[in-house]
């Protein structure tokens, strides 16, 4: 089969449709975009990436902090594990004495 | 009016004086500083490259976004643009022709080839062909259908859209000459072809 799709005597463009499609405005916008990425532009511009990354870091804190949190409960419980084991076995050993 | 004859108008602007490309050349120093000065030369060359992909794709919609496309390339590579005497719409032609190919390596459609009748007959003239006949013209048709895209775009732009050698250079990214050979070269497998069919 043909690799291409003949037109013969082809109509030309809708001058409506040109019209259309022409938008300098357009293409201005896309090439600020492309010429002055995300990381260069002050992210104040960006209102939703703003808030998004803002998000971001205040979950990312609350995570950390109930970590921490969670972390220095696990220390005590431990500490007052050991403690209490230490005691169990210092009476056990003056039980063991006292006989 | 058919494309060909709306497309030979706009073909006819190619043709600039010194001045002109002097005067295009300021404007282009001018958008290089300030690229909202672009838009005098994209409103200069919109329509023409539109039809020019318009030829190429068949359909206003897709043409209108692979012009969007290929401006926006050209804003952004205006910069590393070099003047070389011609006018500054071959350089968006290529751009554009770049552009049409991505357009068929991303999506596998079948490649548009808009073709005048009467611009086949004037190819079997080139051909040495006897005059145009239904039976040839398909022939040739047959034929291009064989040929690479690349070849293709060379019998487009010298025929169906009457560049001159220069102009199709600078568009292909080759020297005149070598626009000339190469065309001529498909010119000859086509003078074959006629050939063993006449005989």
């Amino acid at each position: 089969m043909s690799g291409y799709k003949f037109n013969i005597d082809p109509r030309p463009p809708k001058e409506e449709k040109i019209a259309e499609h022409r938008d300098f405005g357009k293409v201005m916008h896309n090439y600020k975009r492309m010429t002055n990425p995300l990381y260069l532009t002050p992210l104040y511009r960006y209102r939703k990436v703003f808030l998004g990354l803002l998000l971001v870091l205040v979950v990312s804190f609350l995570i950390s902090e109930y970590g921490d949190e969670q972390k220095e409960e696990l220390k005590k419980q431990k500490q007052d594990s050991i403690q209490k084991a230490d005691s169990i076995s210092k009476r056990i050993k003056m039980d063991n004495g006292g006989h | 009016m058919s494309l060909g004859q709306s497309n030979n108008q706009d073909l006819n602007r190619y043709h600039q004086s010194k001045e002109q490309i002097f005067n295009e050349s300021q404007i282009i120093e001018e958008a290089r500083k300030d690229p909202g000065r672009f838009g005098i030369l994209y409103e200069k060359y919109y329509r023409q490259i539109f039809v020019f992909v318009f030829r190429r794709v068949g359909d206003e919609d897709i043409a209108g976004d692979i012009v969007s496309d290929a401006f926006l390339k050209a804003m952004v590579a205006l910069p590393k643009y070099e003047a070389k005497g011609l006018p500054f719409s071959a350089w968006l032609f290529r751009i554009a022709l770049n552009e049409v190919n991505m357009y068929y390596r991303k999506t596998s459609r079948q490649r548009v080839v808009s073709i005048e009748q009467t611009n086949i007959g004037e190819m079997i003239a080139e051909a040495g062909g006897e005059k145009e006949s239904e039976e040839n013209r398909q022939l040739v048709m047959k034929l291009m259908s064989t040929l690479s895209p690349e070849d293709i775009h060379f019998l487009e732009l010298r025929f169906f859209e009457k560049r001159a050698f220069a102009e199709i250079g600078e568009i292909l990214g080759i020297t005149e000459n070598n626009a000339k050979v190469r065309t001529y070269r498909i010119i000859d497998k086509l003078k074959k072809a006629l050939d063993k069919t006449s005989t």
